[in-house]
């Protein structure tokens, strides 16, 4: 029996229903106007070199937590992926369930920043963000939320300023960085770093973007615009599509030395589990880190294996850990329903029960 | 059907009428000579010519992709339509349709080994797509497309008379060049891992369909046919790119450009420095210490300003709290002092 079931009439007939969707989706794609980045209010606060750290509008009849959360995104791709659109909002969310909620926009580095290292990042950047909101408040100490990369700064912060983290939420972020299903992992371990990063100073990124795309090449080049050939004649459904598609290829370049010691200090070397790391004068040891902790992941993440975020039990010196698992992917964890759902409000009410 | 400026319904009928042209070729006698394109690529062309001046940049760039996936999966249903015609048996025609895939894979190949990076651009349009992205960040990147494609130059290059005062040229280019055929065996060895990958991709859908078919399953449409072939990709991407041998591959391609643009930058250095224009080399220099510099300045400041914090600090209690009398017994403590020590020194 033949597994095939289409005749060459079918086939006609699927052809036409593809072109006549693209023929009328480009009137839509032409008029899709301009795709925004972030929907929720906001005020800039703070502002240093490429840095902008903002405050964002808390609606009036919600109750506040008293201690502000200060999220610090990753390097890679722009933070608006967590206030991509207004029914699939992290930051709105965290809002919406009373939290107080600070945003670092690290901007895009040019030449000029290729020597910034990862303490300058760390112990300057993201320390002089955390004192400005802790004066704003008066607090000695503040909530943060790290993701991804952002996450594995916040672990670095927080184990050398405990001092001023009341409670610290990692989410999607790497802690053993040689889980046997990490690709991305198993690619940098042949790669000389010095060499990349001495010849081209900054790492460009369209590198960056040719590296997270030929994670799945023949989806993320192939299959999913054939996808948006099925939501073309959906206005909506077309903007988010759009919107999406803007923030993957919105690929700012990494300063070339914080790119060479996180690439040979963590995924060539596992230093969060081997030791050995230096940020700056200080040694990074994640016992140091005592405040709760609460780690998020993704079950089906491509880009960092739920392993390497498990990694994180038992190597700091916190003796309130909890685990937060959620059935969907890295990109998912943000701007999908099931995550506004589930994720957004346990984080919040986790960070109420602490605060 | 409602019409818009982009689409009416005699485009339908240019479709219409190429399936009637192509049942009615699928009827006669096998061995016709088949078009290089399809009608309904033919068609679609023309469609997009006429209206892609009237769009913008962005709207272009994704009715291409969109475009191309969708030649992509009417070509792969297409064939094996075809195929399909001349025999009963499925998994014969599914062979035949991807034997002209793999003979594809295996045409570009040797196509690599001899043209390096262009054989792989004529490799079916699939497993094009990681090798087209390399090239696209690969070209982003500084300098490497003012060399890529340039034999020419290359051979006036290794040609460079070696006397007097171009002798430390001469070496230096010769460097440059060694370095760009390393790149290029870099490049082919990871050509030719990706049409050994093609193949086995081609293997695993057979795998899948058979699967299909074991539990009874069926293949609806050529969307279905081809969402079956990207999940056979992926599988056997995911499962080749994690191996020590990929990594070695991918290792040895990026070290290897990079040292290429290392050396032509260097070159380039050289030439800008005897023109006594700054180098990349110099502005690195200037930006580590600028760096270093403000790094010593935040900290300073830091520390000024904790100072501050507790000069104010130790301001405000002492005003309030201390009582009056106390100070007076310091001063008086530290003068006693001063005399004891004032008293030793002339005794010395």
């Amino acid at each position: 029996m033949s597994p095939f079931n289409f005749r060459p009439d079918q086939l006609a007939h699927e052809m036409g229903e593809y072109g006549r969707k693209l023929g009328k989706g480009v009137h839509n794609l032409m008029n899709a106007g301009e795709i925004d980045e972030g929907v929720t209010p906001r005020t800039e606060v703070y502002k240093e070199d490429k840095l902008t750290l903002y405050r964002y509008e808390a609606p009036n009849s919600v109750v506040q937590n008293r201690v502000p959360l200060l999220i610090v995104y990753a390097l890679v791709n722009r933070p608006y992926m967590t206030d991509i659109q207004e029914d699939r909002s992290t930051i709105r969310n965290l809002l919406d369930h009373g939290q107080d909620v600070y945003l670092i926009d690290w901007g895009y580095p040019d030449e000029a920043d290729h020597a910034l290292t990862m303490d300058d990042y760390i112990n300057g950047y993201i320390d002089r963000c955390v004192d400005v909101i802790r004066k704003r408040h008066k607090l000695d100490k503040i909530n943060i939320l790290g993701i991804c990369q952002g996450g594995s700064f916040s672990l670095c912060y927080t184990s050398m300023h405990q001092d001023k983290v009341q409670n610290l939420v990692t989410m999607v972020t790497p802690v053993d960085f040689k889980t046997p299903d990490n690709m991305l992992s198993a690619w940098v371990q042949n790669i000389d770093v010095d060499l990349l990063v001495d010849t081209l100073g900054n790492i460009p990124g369209e590198m960056l973007n040719w590296t997270f795309l030929s994670l799945k090449p023949f989806s993320l080049t192939g299959q999913k615009y054939l996808s948006m050939v099925d939501v073309l004649q959906d206005e909506g459904k077309l903007k988010n599509f759009l919107r999406m598609e803007k923030w993957i290829f919105d690929s700012p370049d990494q300063a070339g030395e914080t790119f060479r010691q996180f690439i040979k200090d963590f995924y060539q070397h596992n230093g969060f589990l081997e030791g050995g790391v230096r940020i700056g004068e200080r040694a990074l040891d994640l016992k140091n880190i005592s405040c709760p902790v609460l780690n998020v992941f993704a079950e089906q993440d491509h880009l960092v294996p739920p392993d390497a975020s498990r990694a994180l039990k038992g190597r700091t010196g916190s003796r309130d850990y909890t685990e937060l698992s959620f059935p969907g992917g890295h990109i998912g964890i943000y701007v999908s329903g099931k995550a506004q759902a589930q994720v957004t409000p346990a984080i919040s009410s986790w960070l109420d029960e602490r605060s | 059907m409602s019409e818009t400026p982009f689409w009416n319904d005699d485009w339908m009928r240019v479709q219409q009428q190429y399936w009637e042209q192509w049942g009615e070729m699928s009827r006669k006698a096998m061995g016709m000579e088949q078009p290089a394109r399809t009608p309904w690529e033919n068609a679609m062309e023309h469609w997009w010519q006429a209206i892609s001046p009237a769009t913008d940049k962005a709207t272009r760039g994704f009715m291409e992709k969109m475009m191309n996936q969708g030649k992509m999966f009417f070509r792969l249903g297409d064939e094996l339509s075809k195929n399909m015609q001349n025999t009963k048996d499925w998994g014969d025609a599914l062979n035949k349709t991807f034997e002209k895939m793999q003979d594809s894979f295996a045409a570009a190949a040797e196509q690599s080994s001899e043209v390096g990076e262009k054989g792989f651009s004529q490799l079916m349009g699939f497993w094009e797509g990681p090798m087209e992205a390399w090239r696209k960040a690969a070209g982003q990147l500084p300098m490497s497309s003012d060399f890529a494609g340039t034999p020419k130059l290359f051979e006036q290059l290794l040609g460079t008379p070696g006397l007097g005062y171009t002798r430390e040229d001469e070496e230096s280019y010769k460097e440059l060049a060694q370095a760009w055929l390393h790149y290029q065996h870099a490049l082919m060895s990871y050509n030719h891992f990706f049409a050994d990958v093609g193949t086995a991709s081609l293997r695993c859908m057979q795998g899948k369909i058979g699967e299909l078919v074991k539990d009874g399953g069926k293949i609806e449409s050529g969307r279905a046919l081809y969402d079956t072939w990207v999940a056979a990709c992926e599988e056997v991407y995911a499962e080749h790119t994690m191996t020590p041998e990929y990594s070695k591959v991918h290792g040895e391609l990026v070290n290897a450009l990079m040292a290429f643009k290392k050396k032509w930058r260097e070159l380039q250095d050289n030439r800008l420095g005897m023109l006594g224009l700054p180098t990349t080399r110099e502005v690195r220099t200037l930006q580590t210490r600028l760096q270093e510099s403000r790094r010593e300045l935040r900290a300073l400041r830091s520390e000024m300003e904790l100072l501050k914090d507790q000069v104010a600090e130790l301001r405000t209690p002492q005003a309030s709290e201390a009582p009056p009398a106390k100070p007076k017994a310091v001063t008086k403590k530290v003068a006693k002092k001063k005399v004891a020590r004032k008293k030793a020194a002339a005794k010395q």
